[in-house]
């Protein structure tokens, strides 16, 4: 999973770190095209990984059937969400709410021990970042070969190549859009019009406009979207401890920097174990030096770790130059059974206490959901009238839920008025699986019953045939005329 | 820049705006112009979101507009004497 043909790394002593310099200060528009190296090691294998996990997820999901229909589907034009077993309404959005606190407190909980985790692994504009470079490796070489491709005039060899490079992005953009409305549209639906081409103009819409997103972000756009457009790389800093876990070069033990031969011991020299290589510069995807110290457009990728532990290996020296520790641990001197016992402090107790309440909550919200759901409107249109037979009646409309997969048939009762029935009623509705069914009821009395002109509380039952269990007691008034 | 502070958070707020709106109305029951709207669902859906968007970014322009400080605004008058 790494990228198998990256170069061995060279040690170029003294190249200086000049052009991150540069780039700092500068406006958006005129910002120095990041040239990224690629890299392997364990927190690239790791992302690695997560972009497999992730998209295969994503790519996947759509294609998945259950129950014979997508497994996955955010229907819009039904205004229900299938997610496996369940089916969602819009009167579920309960659910959607917890579900995104449950987001924001994990996003807390994870951000307050290990720092950006979720950026430098898991985030779409890293996952997709990641397979553009990939692509723009395999195509253009590594970074110092792309450098100069871009430095070199237009040539047939240099528009072969970046037409390639372009037309394969474009590929990977297009079939991510596809996929992302394959999840609000049916797939088969949308592979239906494919070989046609007669997808609906929307849905073509939402392919190329989420494509276009997709390529732009991935391909063009790349870190600055983290650095200028990120709402969360702004505001990250605020759960960020001295406990907190981030990526750090250690500036005690790496300073005073400079190139040196091979395993020559740098206190012989005057010098710390930084040998100034610049690598951990190259190979970051935001073009920041960590050495400066922690800063917002890290997205704590761990790349510079990866690259650095390669030199220290190469210099025979050890490891963790630069590593994940904290504020607290890299002052105080502190190993890693220092750090683990400082994770739990109030800070990602609370987070964690709050994010555990949520997800319990959660689950038992999922659980306890009624697979029958009753709205009674009376109708307002007509209040009551006398009907034939001496016999006063209202009128109601039911919206009788059935939330599960299967057809079921209830039954329908009312009660509260003496001799109160429903007229032209066989007393049973059949539902089909997850939908809704109205249903129109004229509720009788006769004329003597109750005071004239008062309002009276009546119920009605609905009950599953099935299963006495899924039953529903919905309130609703009488009116009797004066 | 000034364009992707004017079209990029508007877009974030679009997006939550449009999530909120059609949870809760069902785009089958909105009236335009005094008719019921016959569009297909996913048509509505879309000319919400970029009704939306249209909306929050004029939002963000007239944000970006009056941050101009107010040297700004005197200096370019006396260039313009």
């Amino acid at each position: 999973m790494n990228h198998p043909d990256s170069q061995p790394i060279k040690l170029v002593p003294s190249q200086k770190a000049a052009e991150t310099a540069e780039q700092e200060g500068s406006l958006y528009e005129s910002r120095k095209k990041v040239y990224v190296r690629s890299i392997s090691g364990v927190f690239a294998n790791w992302r690695w990984i997560l972009v497999w996990v992730t998209q295969l997820l994503f790519y996947g999901l759509p294609w998945l059937q259950w129950n014979g229909r997508q497994a996955v589907l955010f229907h819009l034009v039904e205004r229900k969400f299938y997610i496996f077993g369940w089916v969602f309404w819009p009167q579920d959005v309960f659910f959607l709410a917890i579900l995104l606190i449950i987001s924001a407190y994990a996003l807390f909980f994870f951000t307050a021990i290990a720092g950006r985790l979720w950026c430098g692994y898991a985030c779409p504009q890293t996952v997709y970042t990641e397979i553009f470079l990939w692509i723009e490796e395999k195509i253009e070489g590594d970074r110092n070969k792309r450098m100069k491709l871009d430095k070199a005039p237009m040539s047939g060899r240099k528009f072969g190549l970046k037409a390639a490079k372009h037309t394969a992005w474009a590929v990977v953009a297009l079939w991510t859009g596809f996929t992302f409305v394959a999840y609000f549209t049916p797939l088969k639906e949308l592979l239906g019009s494919f070989v046609p081409f007669a997808f609906g103009s929307w849905e073509i819409f939402w392919i190329l406009f989420y494509g276009a997103f997709t390529y732009f972000f991935a391909g063009i756009m790349r870190e600055q979207v983290c650095k200028y457009m990120c709402p969360y790389a702004r505001f990250q800093g605020v759960m960020f401890d001295p406990d907190t876990l981030i990526i750090t070069y250690d500036e005690e033990r790496g300073e005073p920097r400079g190139s040196r031969k091979k395993g020559v011991d740098p206190a012989s020299v005057g010098k710390g174990d930084c040998i100034d290589c610049s690598l951990c510069v190259q190979v970051c995807p935001t073009g920041i030096d960590i050495r400066k110290g922690l800063q917002y457009e890290c997205i704590g990728c761990a790349a510079c770790i990866d690259a650095c532990d390669e030199v220290m290996d190469k210099m025979n020296y050890p490891r963790g130059l630069i590593r994940y520790s904290t504020e607290n641990a890299l002052k105080k001197h502190w190993g890693r059974k220092e750090i683990v016992g400082h994770v739990m402090r109030p800070r990602t107790l609370i987070y964690g206490g709050i994010l555990a309440l949520v997800c319990m909550a959660f689950v038992w919200g999922l659980a306890t959901r009624e697979p029958l759901r009753v709205d009674v409107i009376r109708d307002r249109a007509t209040l009551s009238r006398e009907v034939a037979g001496g016999l006063i009646e209202n009128v109601y409309q039911l919206q009788i839920m059935n939330m599960t997969e299967a057809p079921r048939s209830f039954e329908v009762s009312v009660s509260g008025l003496d001799g109160i029935r429903i007229a032209d009623f066989g007393g049973q509705v059949e539902v089909p699986s997850a939908s809704m069914h109205a249903l129109t009821l004229q509720v009788r009395v006769p004329v003597d019953t109750g005071e004239p002109g008062s309002s009276n509380v009546i119920h009605f039952d609905i009950k599953a045939k099935d299963d006495t269990s899924v039953a529903v007691h919905e309130a609703s008034t009488f009116l009797l005329p004066r | 820049m000034k364009q992707i502070l004017v079209l990029w958070p508007s877009f974030l707020v679009a997006g939550i705006a449009e999530m909120v709106f059609f949870t809760v109305v069902d785009p089958q029951q909105l009236f335009l112009f005094g008719k019921p709207v016959d569009f297909s669902p996913i048509a509505t859906y879309s000319i919400g979101f970029f009704g939306f968007w249209l909306v929050c970014a004029a939002s963000s322009l007239l944000t970006v507009f009056f941050q101009r400080p107010g040297e700004d605004i005197n200096r370019a008058g006396r260039a313009g004497n």
